[in-house]
């Protein structure tokens, strides 16, 4: 057996502790390559780049403005695990939140890697441009570290909405910006999200590894395999109700548990994801099969141009009012009555009108 | 003579967090934690429709995710006076309950385990258990292949580390363990919370869906793993490390504090919201047999030593509005400092099971003859923490499905319940206050509503009592004082600085939200976590 082969069963024997059979853990990757178009049997190729122990792709992870959200939600990930993303996938030289080193020690860690070059940069959090002081890492403004560190990396990926377009810190007051706003002279892929799916980063970083170049990106940098190719609302499992106009009003009402949320003031037409064919947490739930209407969170407009996140874009009578005759027929009176400035937001209010316009369109076809 | 030194970045918390500390003699002598993010959440959402709230200060922190949207919920309920129903609350307990599972069990094992133990004794194991055995071959691998990141570099493993082979290979395999069963415990909490960190589900007067009882099922047979684990694998570890190898840290006193302890309360078991799993209390000056009422009123907030302009002393949260002053010479953090009649409170699982007393922590209390609980002792309050909330999750299961039976979830003719729709719109005027237990200890938020829209929003969380810095009388915040006396031999390893800022489970993006910089170094800020 090669030393290669030998290192490829210790990495699947760690696995299989843990409850992850090889054949699992295949099936897995080959479900990866088939969300990129690939052909089944790359799932093993992937499987093999994926467990080579040696020359691990470096990765160092930073935070700036962040909650900490997108790293836990990389170890919320269970196929595959935290571990075997951890210790098979990648070489994990900086991230604050698992690293044994602090300090000093993590410091030369990070600047060795850095002199190393080559390494994927994975950035949490906004960069705070109002003042540097925002955010301060090792002595020095975020702003500055990025700068540092973007500087020798082979790509840089801005995993979640904060890193990606400013998310909810950009509603706030220290000029927060996503990672492409100011890293202009590197390949940058956008893994928004609040926070992203795991399987959005370790998809990407699987087709990173394997190919060696970014995957097809979405105008908004994202991978197109996950963002590019749905609105929510079509691939919705509620869109039925949306056409036969009926619309969830009261959580408690058992009939209408799974009718649509544009009323409670769901995003779903404006937003870009996979989210209703892949569920968060190995498939456990997702938000609008829970009965919450969808934020937006991957949207370059989310937090602020999408808020107020839970009134209707719609009006009062539902879908048979037109919002684009009459700008301000569109609005619910609920909304209208909470005092000046809290209405849907203009951009979903516009959406849904053309998809209204749409269907009536389709209804009047038929009729003929 | 007296050495300075200075960690930065603090790692294996949550957020951004520096320490200062001087050594003289081999000892801390003094010590000054420094908060150095913010991003502004509260002001962020004033102005905003209030039911954003939850969803928006939800995010302030990913690790504890759910405890803000859940404290905000609170404020919010109490503004536009709504009544969460039954089953709501049970679904609320059970999706925070597994979370808090998954946090304490992440905190020991991926954020603090490392600092007790020398990894490298992994390859000196000669055992043939098989687990074991793949530990070994799996960590020579890496070792062989000459990277062994993220588990190296660290500091040098001092006296009190663990170094027998045996012991320490059996901890290396339940940190792999514990990484799988963490991310069990966000998928339980999933279940019924949407998604996680972040769950979807927790609105302003309920939740937002009807379990399945496919999903009661799936979520106790994923809790039912967690629970084994924490049961038979973590809650063995903490206590056989903190009676064992840990005991003369602990009997040293290394991370005490001067023995102020404050816990809101949390958890309700009942409608009227007056039983609490976790009950209320304030314990002073390490006197356990007197535990006395909390009164939320009695909390003050002071800033002498925090980047903010000075101004009429102490207020209450609910009441105060500040000014950023980044160019403070007295000031050295973000984080302002909480008082309760005037002392720094220590607040999180030590707190909180010092003032619930549960049988097994007490016993453990008078094992180990404690009289001032340091680090390990908040390692060992953490484990029996998530053994109280064990017992009480599995409790809620069974009263989640009685509450199924009885209202016919799933006919048109039941009555079940899970959100008071009637006060779902925002008033026009409202204040409200959620007081609630976090993971990391006592959280409150606090809402002013005007106009049917957020006029003020505030939040004082459990890392903003434990991280603070010093007051107008002098008295350093909770963790400041205990690093004082912490034996540091080697000022090049500071390991038992580490040790002791880690068993607090600090959260630095919950203890400072932003402000506004208005072009100037002066920004004007809302009283602070």
């Amino acid at each position: 057996m090669s030393a290669s082969n030998n290192q490829k069963e210790v990495s699947f024997k760690i696995l299989e502790l843990k409850g992850i059979s090889r054949r699992k853990f295949i099936k897995y990757c080959a479900a990866t390559a088939a969300v990129f178009g690939l052909d089944y049997y790359f799932g093993s190729h992937f499987a093999e780049a994926t467990t080579a122990v040696i020359g691990k792709k470096p990765v160092i992870w930073i935070q700036g403005q962040g909650c900490t959200g997108c790293s836990c939600s990389l170890l919320s990930s269970i196929n595959p695990g935290p571990a075997e993303i951890l210790l098979d996938l990648v070489s994990m030289r900086f991230n604050s939140t698992i690293m044994n080193a602090a300090g000093h020690l993590s410091a030369e860690v990070l600047a060795d890697t850095v002199e190393q070059e080559g390494y994927l940069l994975v950035v949490e959090g906004s960069i705070p441009t109002g003042d540097p002081r925002y955010c301060f890492v090792e002595g020095i403004g975020f702003d500055e570290l990025l700068a540092k560190t973007a500087k020798n990396a082979a790509a840089v990926i801005a995993a979640g909405s904060c890193s990606a377009y400013g998310g909810i810190p950009r509603a706030g007051f220290t000029g927060a910006k996503g990672v492409a706003e100011l890293v202009t002279d590197k390949p940058v892929i956008n893994i928004p999200g609040c926070p992203f799916k795991p399987d959005w980063l370790v998809g990407t970083l699987m087709y990173y590894l394997n190919f060696n170049e970014l995957p097809p990106l979405d105008e908004l940098k994202r991978p197109r395999a996950y963002f590019g190719n749905h609105f929510i609302h079509d691939t919705c499992p509620r869109v039925a109700y949306f056409e036969k106009g009926q619309f969830l009003t009261d959580w408690n009402n058992p009939d209408t548990v799974n009718w649509c949320l544009l009323k409670m003031g769901c995003k779903g037409p404006v937003t870009h994801s996979d989210c209703n064919r892949i569920w968060f947490n190995d498939g456990a739930n997702s938000c609008i099969r829970s009965g919450s209407p969808c934020a937006g969170c991957v949207e370059p407009q989310f937090y602020k141009d999408l808020s107020p996140l839970y009134v209707s874009p719609l009006a009062p009578d539902g879908p048979q009012l037109d919002p684009v005759s009459n700008q301000t027929g569109g609005i619910d009176p609920g909304s209208a009555a909470l005092g000046a400035g809290i209405v849907a937001a203009p951009f979903l209010v516009s959406k849904v009108a053309e998809l209204l316009n749409k269907k009536k369109e389709g209804e009047a076809k038929h009729g003929e | 003579m007296a050495n300075k030194i200075v960690i930065d970045p603090v790692t294996r918390i949550e957020g951004h967090l520096k320490v200062e500390a001087e050594i003289a003699n081999g000892i801390v002598s003094d010590a000054r934690l420094v908060g150095t993010m913010f991003r502004g959440m509260e002001q962020l959402v004033v102005g905003k429709d209030p039911r954003d709230v939850p969803y928006v200060v939800e995010r302030v922190c990913g690790v504890c995710a759910g405890v803000h949207g859940w404290a905000s919920c609170m404020a919010l309920e109490e503004a536009h006076g709504a009544t969460v129903p039954e089953m709501g609350r049970v679904l609320r307990n059970l999706m925070m309950g597994a979370l808090w599972l998954h946090d304490h069990i992440l905190h020991f094992y991926h954020l603090a385990a490392l600092d007790y133990i020398d990894p490298t004794a992994v390859l000196a194991y000669t055992g043939s258990v098989p687990e074991l055995v793949a530990v070994k071959d799996k960590i020579k691998s890496l070792a062989d292949a000459g990277d062994l990141h993220p588990v190296l570099p660290s500091y040098k493993p001092d006296d009190f580390c663990v170094r027998d082979p045996e012991l320490v290979t059996q901890l290396v395999y339940h940190y792999l363990q514990a990484l799988e069963i963490q991310a069990k415990g966000r998928k339980a909490s999933a279940i019924f919370a949407g998604k996680q960190p972040h769950h979807s589900t927790m609105v302003v007067g309920g939740v937002t869906s009807f379990p399945t009882l496919g999903q009661v099922e799936q979520f106790r047979r994923i809790l039912n793993e967690v629970i084994a684990f924490a049961r038979h694998t973590y809650i063995p570890d903490a206590v056989l490390l903190a009676t064992g190898p840990l005991a003369p840290l602990e009997k040293a006193s290394v991370g005490a504090t001067a023995g102020h302890y404050l816990s809101y309360g949390g958890y309700p078991l009942d409608q009227s919201g007056g039983k609490l799993l976790f009950p209320s209390g304030v314990i002073f000056n390490n006197n356990f047999s007197e535990v006395q009422s909390f009164d939320p009123a009695a909390i003050r907030e002071e800033v002498d030593y925090s980047w903010y302009k000075d101004e009429a002393r102490p207020g209450h949260p609910s009441e105060r509005v500040t000014d950023v002053n980044l160019d403070k010479t007295k000031g050295y953090s973000f984080v302002k400092a909480p008082r309760y009649q005037g002392k720094p409170m220590e607040v999180g699982p030590l707190a909180r099971m010092l003032v619930m007393q549960p049988a097994p922590f007490m016993e453990l209390m008078e094992t180990l003859q404690v009289t001032r609980p340091g680090a390990v002792m908040r390692h060992a309050a953490r484990a029996v923490d998530t053994l109280v909330m064990a017992d009480a999750v599995q409790d809620w299961v069974s009263e989640l499905i009685a509450l199924i039976g009885e209202t016919g979830v799933y006919g048109s003719g039941g009555n079940a319940a899970i959100h008071d729709t009637a006060h779902w719109e925002p008033p026009f005027e409202g204040i409200g206050q959620g007081l609630n237990e976090a993971p990391r200890g006592a959280l409150g938020h606090w809402i002013t509503i005007s106009d049917k829209k957020v006029k003020r929003y505030q939040m004082v969380v459990p890392t903003t009592w434990n991280a603070s810095p010093q007051d107008e009388a002098g008295q350093k915040g909770p963790i400041e004082e205990a690093l004082i006396g912490a034996p540091v031999a080697d000022p090049e390893n500071p390991i038992n600085i580490l040790r002791i800022i880690r068993s607090f489970d600090p959260c630095l993006a919950c203890a400072i939200h932003l402000i506004h910089p208005k072009g100037s170094s002066v920004i004007s800020l809302n009283p602070l976590c």
